[in-house]
């Protein structure tokens, strides 16, 4: 996965992360507009479809970090059950809990003493494990979806940065013809009045 | 938030840039600290509500909510399961707290740079 750091690269080089291209950063408009062959409106055009598809990627990207982002606190309470139950083990009493039958509807159930408990992995798949195993499982799944978080963090803060560049790029080079429009009129004014 | 850079004749410096995607990301999150923060204060509200109700009741066992179900707990157990939980979201909430101040103050440096060279061609307030 490429993720160089972008203060440490030069302005020149596009770096892409993970399937999004980097934007480049223009050091001087004219130079831009003469290297890529683009006349001001092309430049222009093809800059916001840039943007429009780095939004896209963003929404994505936002999508998926709130998923994760429920799904994180939802594996806490799992372990905390666990817990609970692995704690109640030693006392030999059961544990008694009220559940959600239906809406506002509740039951009473008897938790007794055990060993195991069934965990549901998605997928209509239940896999019944020992109280450790259990503890250790979703502990995994617990780290694996914080890193997955961290990871997608850092591919949206790298993605805004391109946003962020590529509209100032199209606010430089939108100036950048203002000024030149403006110097040929003052210029095609003077010519005419010498002549 | 705007970040338009107009005027024609200050040149935009990779380090510019680089400043200006800063402050777009410091500006960022800010606004989801200050979502995380709401969320932590009114958490801390909802176990205050709770522990008070807790000595206002006379029951013994108490229903307390883990994951779906409400288990009965006895009320000295659910009395310190709820002051533990308070500790941590009040440390919680100091944490992102101070992330916000230093967030605010990079931004005011931030700020103060580039408005420093681009002036009125760079806007950088709330809009």
């Amino acid at each position: 996965m490429a993720a160089a750091s972008s203060s440490s690269a030069s302005p020149k080089t596009t770096m892409e992360r993970r399937g999004i291209p980097g934007a480049q950063f223009v050091e001087d408009v004219e130079t831009y507009l003469s290297q890529t062959g683009l006349d001001v409106n092309s430049a222009l055009a093809f800059l916001q479809e840039r943007l429009q598809q780095y939004k896209l990627v963003e929404m994505k990207l936002l999508a998926q970090q709130r998923d994760l982002q429920a799904k994180i606190p939802d594996i806490e309470k799992c372990l905390d059950v666990v817990a609970t139950l692995q704690a109640k083990k030693g006392t030999g009493e059961a544990l008694i809990a009220d559940f959600e039958v239906s809406e506002g509807i509740y039951s009473r159930a008897r938790i007794e003493d055990n060993d195991s408990v069934c965990l549901w992995l998605g997928a209509n798949v239940m896999l019944e494990y020992s109280c450790e195993e259990a503890t250790s499982l979703l502990k995994k799944n617990l780290e694996n979806a914080k890193a997955s978080l961290e990871v997608l963090i850092a591919d949206l803060q790298f993605l805004r940065d391109q946003v962020t560049i590529t509209q100032v790029t199209i606010a430089r080079v939108y100036n950048w013809d203002v000024h030149q429009r403006r110097i040929h009129q003052t210029s095609a004014s003077t010519a005419a009045k010498d002549s | 938030m705007q970040q338009g850079t107009g005027g024609s004749d200050t040149e935009v410096t990779w380090e510019d840039q680089q400043n200006i995607n800063k402050f777009g990301r410091l500006n960022n999150r800010f606004h989801e600290l200050e979502d995380e923060i709401k969320i932590a204060k009114e958490t801390n509200d909802n176990l205050e509500d709770a522990s008070n109700e807790l000595i206002l009741t006379d029951e013994e066992v108490v229903r307390f909510q883990m994951g779906e179900v409400f288990a009965h707990v006895p009320k000295e157990e659910v009395e310190t399961r709820i002051e533990e939980m308070k500790e941590v979201t009040s440390k919680n909430l100091e944490k992102l707290e101070e992330e916000k101040e230093s967030v605010l103050a990079q931004m005011a440096e931030l700020k103060k740079i580039l408005y420093g060279k681009f002036k009125d061609s760079i806007n950088l307030e709330e809009d």
